[in-house]
């Protein structure tokens, strides 16, 4: 009974890393796609936009790493 | 502090060579440990093995030069041996290096040096070096009245001067920017050498270790509580222009958001630059899984595509590790930001933050 608790341990990590990549990549790309739109509007704004983007990107990952962290407890288990 | 700094360095590096001339362990050739640059050890591995000093309170603090002369004084056994007696000897080698008492008394804490803090140390005595000789400079007017020299010095500078105007400043203030800087300065040189570490040969990276990294963080989490204002507390404990019925609810958030903004650093930090080590150790694996599955020969013939991924990824681990530098001090710049913050024009903000409430 505990390793098919193990085995489901491992499979909920695996499908919950996949589905903590599409949120992450998701969303880090639309961060891209509007700092590319608004570099293109305005390039002379690129510095501020390029922080805010970092800023942006970075606290994305953040959340990304919460669920990351999760799965990796679950697969440890 | 100069002198200090360079007496500490020397220190250490005689330490290092002595413990290298006496306790050296040749390891076998055939013997590649990969996990040695992933995971943290109680010995230093360049191709010798050199045994760190143990520290271990259980019943009183117990102190060993490396974890052979632990074993062999009598007092503690490596916990294989425990496990399988018919291994032990009269000259014992450590094998899990996990310490137990021979008479079954607790050991409460390990306080044992390991690689990770060693390397830590090294990026820090390094930090100090580095940039205790580059201040010594401009202090000298090298640099203030004539321009840099050197390309060692034109290349701090161009990133100090960055930092300063571009992360310190934007997100610290004006007025207050220049009692941060030193610290964001030598977290990002510190966390950057660290980061770069591991990406050289025998080399190490402590901040692939959540230890490390939520030092780090803690650091971080101090100077900005510590360095709070009025108002940072205000907006905590009794957050303006908040009914009074939701003020518990507001209170429990914000605490609670105190501790999220360190373990988020510490944590991105740590993953990322440990993502980047098992992909490269994955990457290099596959040639193995290839050879395992389809014989010598596939595997061979593998490589050549999960060489250049390899190449692909180490060139961005490069990027990876200034980035990550730049992000962890960038996000403390922004909370030390919000800590220092003095509202003047009160009620406009607020009018502006919550419609709902006015």
């Amino acid at each position: 009974m505990e390793t098919i608790f193990a085995d489901f341990a491992h499979l909920a990590a695996g499908i919950g890393a996949g589905i903590v990549l599409i949120g992450a990549g998701f969303g880090i790309g639309m961060i891209g796609k509007g700092a590319m739109d608004a570099t293109a509007r305005q390039p002379e704004a690129s510095g501020d936009i390029r922080t805010s983007m970092l800023i942006s990107a970075g606290l994305i990952e953040g959340a990304a790493f919460f669920g990351l962290v999760i799965c990796i407890l679950l697969a440890l288990k | 502090m100069y002198r200090v700094t360079k007496f500490a360095f020397l220190l250490l590096f005689l330490l290092l060579a002595s413990t290298t001339n006496l306790f050296a362990e040749t390891t076998d050739a055939s013997d590649i440990d990969v996990t040695t640059k992933i995971g943290d050890s109680y010995y230093l591995d360049f191709g010798v093995k050199i045994y760190l000093p143990r520290i271990l309170i259980s019943d009183g603090v117990h102190f060993f030069p490396n974890t052979k002369a632990a074993l062999n004084s009598g007092e503690f056994t490596d916990q294989f041996y425990i496990d399988n007696p018919d291994f032990a000897t009269a000259d014992l080698t450590p094998v899990t290096y996990k310490l137990v008492r021979i008479d079954g008394t607790p050991v409460t804490l390990d306080l044992s040096i390991t690689k990770h803090f060693v390397w830590f140390l090294i990026a820090g005595f390094l930090t100090l070096f580095i940039f205790g000789r580059l201040s010594k400079k401009y202090i000298s007017g090298i640099g203030r009245t004539s321009a840099p020299k050197g390309a060692g010095m034109n290349f701090a500078e161009v990133l100090i001067i960055y930092i300063r105007d571009e992360v310190v400043k934007a997100n610290i203030g004006e007025k207050r920017y220049r009692q941060f800087t030193p610290y964001l300065l030598s977290c990002f040189f510190m966390i950057l050498f660290m980061n770069l570490f591991g990406l050289a040969p025998y080399g190490i990276t402590p901040t692939a270790d959540v230890s490390v990294t939520a030092a780090l963080a803690i650091t971080t989490f101090f100077m900005v509580n510590l360095n709070g204002t009025k108002d940072y507390w205000k907006h905590i404990f009794a957050m303006p222009g908040v009914p009074v019925y939701m003020l518990p609810l507001i209170i429990v958030v914000e605490i609670l958001g105190l501790f999220t903004k360190p373990f988020a650093l510490a944590i991105r930090l740590f993953a990322n630059m440990l993502s980047g080590k098992m992909l490269i150790f994955s990457m290099l694996s596959m040639i193995f899984i290839m050879a395992a599955l389809f014989g010598t020969g596939v595997g061979l013939a593998s490589a050549i595509i999960w060489l250049p991924f390899t190449i692909f990824i180490y060139a961005l681990k490069v990027f990876a590790a200034f980035l990550q530098a730049y992000i962890f001090i960038m996000f403390s710049a922004l909370f030390i930001g919000m800590a220092v913050e003095e509202h003047d024009h009160h009620e406009h903000h607020h009018a502006e933050a919550h419609p709902v409430t006015h």
